[in-house]
Formats: C-alpha cells, sequence, structure tokens
C-alpha cells in the first residue's frame, strides 16, 4: 500500500455543469506529490485507489480521478489516454443549516454513549482502479494523482472553491 | 398484492398501466397537507433537516473498534415506515422504484409522471414536495436541476456491483452509486439536508433498495458482517437483522416473466 499526506491543489474555473441558481466560483483541483508505488509491483487482481477522511459537509460532486495527469481539468475527457481511474461521487450535506455547533464532528462517542456518531464524521470513498493502476505500475515508479470536483448540487451556504478535502490516499492491491 | 405481500414496481410499469400511479398520487397529496406525524414535512425531516437521521456513510458507535455503515439497511427501514404511513393514505400505494439505467431514462430522464407540473387536474404531488422553513429561508416546494440523461448510470454500471461478493464492498460501491444519482438530480435532490423532501427521492431509494434484493438473491439474505446484525437502526423499532429479508417485511420486488407453452 502506498500512501500520501502532502498534497497540494491547482484552482481552476468552475464548471459548466454548476447549479444555474448558484454564483460560478472557482473549484480547486487537488493534485498529490508524487507515490512510490513500488509496493504495487506485485501482480494484482485488484486495485483500489481509497481516499479516507472525505468531508462531505458541503457541496456535491463527482471527483474524477486521473493518474499521472497533473494538468487534468474539467474538460479534460475520461479516458485511459487521459489516465482517468474513474470517479467517486459525494453526496453533500450542503453546507451547515443548524445553530452555531451543529456541524461540529464531536470526537469519539464517550464510555456508554449509546448514539452513533456525528453525521459529519469523514467518509471513506474506494475507486476501483484495477486497470488504471496496473497501466500506471508498468511505465514508472511513481503516480500522482488528480482529482477533479465536478460540482452537482450545492446551496447559499455551500463553500464552491474549497470542495476536495480529505485526510490521505491509499493505493490498495490486492493479490494471491 | 401477491400471497399477503405488497408488490413495488417499476415507475415505468406503472405508468402503462391505467391508474397506475393513481394511489400513489393520493397518497403522497394527502401527506403534503397534513402538519403532524402523518405527514410529509414529519417523515422527509427524519433523513435531513432537521433530525439528520439518515445513515450514511461508515461510522464508529459506542466500543466500535471499526466504522459499520448502515446506509443500506437504514433506508431500508426508512422506506418501510414510509410506506405504511403513505398507506394510511391509501391502502393500494405501494413505493415504486425508478430504475435510472432504463433507456427511457436514459431518454427522458426524471419519469414525466415525476416531471409534469400537472397530474389528475391538478398541482402533480410527484414533481415537488414541500418543505419547512429553514432559517433564513422560508418554507417553499422542491426544485431539480437534472444533467443529461445520458450521463446516469448504465445497466453494466449496475451488473458490475452484483460481481462484488463481499457486503461491505458491495455497500461502499452501491453508496457511491447512490450519491452520483442525488447530484444528476441535483437541486434539492442533491444534498443531504433537503433531499428527503422531493418525491423522486423515494423512488430513488427503492432502486437502491431493489439493487440490494437482487444482490441478496445472489449471495444469500444473511450475507452481511455478523457484528452488523443487532445494531439499532434508530428511530425505527427495527435492527439490522430485522431488515434483511423483505418477505418478512411484508413486500417483494416485481418480477417480469415470459411464459411460453411446453
Amino acid at each position: 500500500m502506498a500512501q500520501n499526506k502532502n498534497a497540494r491543489s491547482v484552482a481552476v474555473k468552475a464548471a459548466k455543469q454548476q447549479p444555474k441558481d448558484q454564483p460560478k466560483k472557482p473549484a480547486k483541483i487537488y493534485v498529490s506529490s508524487k507515490i512510490a508505488i513500488d509496493p504495487l509491483k506485485r501482480r494484482f487482481h485488484r486495485a483500489d485507489i481509497v481516499f479516507e477522511g472525505v468531508d462531505h459537509s458541503g457541496v456535491s460532486y463527482e471527483g474524477r480521478v486521473f493518474l499521472n495527469n497533473e494538468s487534468a481539468g474539467l474538460k479534460t475527457p475520461k479516458n485511459s489516454k487521459n489516465g482517468y481511474a474513474g470517479s467517486f461521487h459525494i453526496f453533500g450535506h450542503g453546507g451547515c443549516f443548524g445553530d452555531v455547533g451543529h456541524c461540529e464532528v464531536r470526537g469519539l462517542p464517550r464510555t456508554y454513549d449509546p448514539r452513533p456518531a456525528h453525521a459529519l464524521t469523514p467518509a471513506r470513498k474506494v475507486v476501483i482502479a484495477t486497470e488504471a493502476l496496473r497501466q500506471a505500475v508498468a511505465k514508472g515508479k511513481t503516480i500522482t494523482v488528480t482529482v477533479v470536483p465536478i460540482v452537482r448540487a450545492g446551496t447559499s451556504r455551500s463553500d464552491y472553491e474549497n470542495v476536495i478535502k480529505f485526510d490521505r490516499i491509499s493505493l490498495v492491491a490486492y493479490t494471491g | 398484492m401477491a400471497n399477503g405481500l405488497t408488490i413495488r414496481s417499476s415507475i415505468e410499469g406503472l405508468e402503462n398501466t391505467p391508474g397506475g400511479l393513481d394511489a400513489l398520487r393520493d397518497a403522497y397529496s394527502k401527506m403534503q397537507q397534513i402538519s403532524d406525524n402523518r405527514g410529509w414535512l414529519y417523515w422527509s425531516g427524519i433523513h435531513g433537516f432537521p433530525q439528520y437521521m439518515c445513515w450514511h456513510h461508515g461510522r464508529v458507535g459506542m466500543g466500535d473498534a471499526v466504522p459499520y455503515n448502515l446506509f443500506l439497511p437504514w433506508h431500508r427501514a426508512y422506506l418501510l415506515y414510509f410506506e405504511h404511513t403513505a398507506r394510511d393514505q391509501n391502502n393500494a400505494v405501494a413505493l415504486p422504484w425508478w430504475d435510472w439505467t432504463s433507456p427511457n431514462s436514459h431518454q427522458v430522464g426524471i419519469p414525466k409522471s415525476y416531471s409534469d407540473a400537472q397530474a389528475g387536474g391538478g398541482n402533480n404531488p410527484l414533481a415537488a414536495g414541500p418543505m419547512p422553513a429553514m432559517p433564513p429561508d422560508g418554507p417553499r416546494s422542491t426544485t431539480r436541476n437534472p444533467d443529461d440523461p445520458g450521463n446516469l448510470p448504465t445497466p453494466d454500471d449496475v451488473n458490475g456491483l452484483m460481481s462484488l461478493g463481499n457486503f461491505v464492498d458491495f455497500t461502499t460501491q452501491l453508496e457511491d452509486l447512490h450519491d452520483r444519482i442525488h447530484g444528476w438530480v441535483s437541486g434539492d435532490m442533491g444534498v443531504v439536508a433537503t433531499s428527503a423532501y422531493d418525491p423522486i427521492f423515494w423512488a430513488h431509494h427503492c432502486m437502491i433498495d431493489r439493487i440490494w434484493y437482487l444482490w441478496q438473491l445472489q449471495n444469500g439474505v444473511n450475507s452481511i458482517p455478523a457484528d452488523y446484525l443487532d445494531k439499532p437502526l434508530a428511530p425505527f423499532a427495527l435492527t439490522v437483522r430485522d431488515v434483511l429479508d423483505v418477505n418478512r417485511l411484508g413486500y417483494d420486488y416485481a418480477q417480469t416473466f415470459v411464459t411460453v407453452n411446453a
């Protein structure tokens, strides 16, 4: 498994697909630093790109994942030639609709607290990207992961610019 | 009904049946006029604003070391309670599913019966639903902003899910497909806070529930991690174990039969 915790983002112009009743704002694209993929060199029958700690408090969007294409953008075709690996989708909460403190994610449940964790507990998204990763592994020792957000829905309480927020990426290969 | 079970059909099947959607329209219309716990605002408000009881993604609960995801069983329970509440208004109601992979959906997008502004001589209760005041915004009706019908999932997208034999894996991918549709419809369906106020929400989740049902036919109704079974599905008086078999919940999904003479 390969991980990247240090990443930078690139701002691009808003997509034409933004909800027509919302102001157009540039949505930042995520581009990872180079991820070493030597651990993935063994033969695998399935490989996933896993995004952990994904924020889903804001807009709903499609996160288009491209490998080794740092200039991928809103108009980049979704095909293997451009390194398209797949998409994940976020069904966002649309921003905060409660009073002060409503959207603050409380920590792990205290002892004897039977309630499930906060509804905004960050999500885990899995993109099954077996063929894309197989091709990337065959070509080099490192890859970059680019995530292009295509905003689908939001509200006046949503941040349309800082759409992609997550803690880390893992590349997971299943062998045997 | 068949064998005492409520049979859920597709929207397209009901559109092609004279009077097929009459009971649903009648029930929704009545619920949308009721302000108490039998009404639209009450039941839709359980999912997002103001109660936020809906279960999406994995979460850790008391005593849990590993997150668990009750997305599918929770929404199955939610639909069950909602369907019974709708049947209180019209006993012939069965929730229909919206097959967003069908050729018709890929042509028209949202089914005509859910997009026509008028139906049965009045406002179409399937086209929009009432919403409460969400300060600072006042009460209003739901709106949509659907994407190109060509961008809806295909049967291959669903078939790909059927090849996943592990429940957690299947749930993760089906939930992602579910997220995609919410974004496709957009508008109030597009965000958690307001989605359940849109009548198409129930048909969309009926399709999600049906896909799980079809996966269960292939993998067994009990194909779920054992530590999920006794998890409560608040606020419903049900656990995960209670909702695994749709027949035991009193419903089934319509099948398509072709009969030939021997």
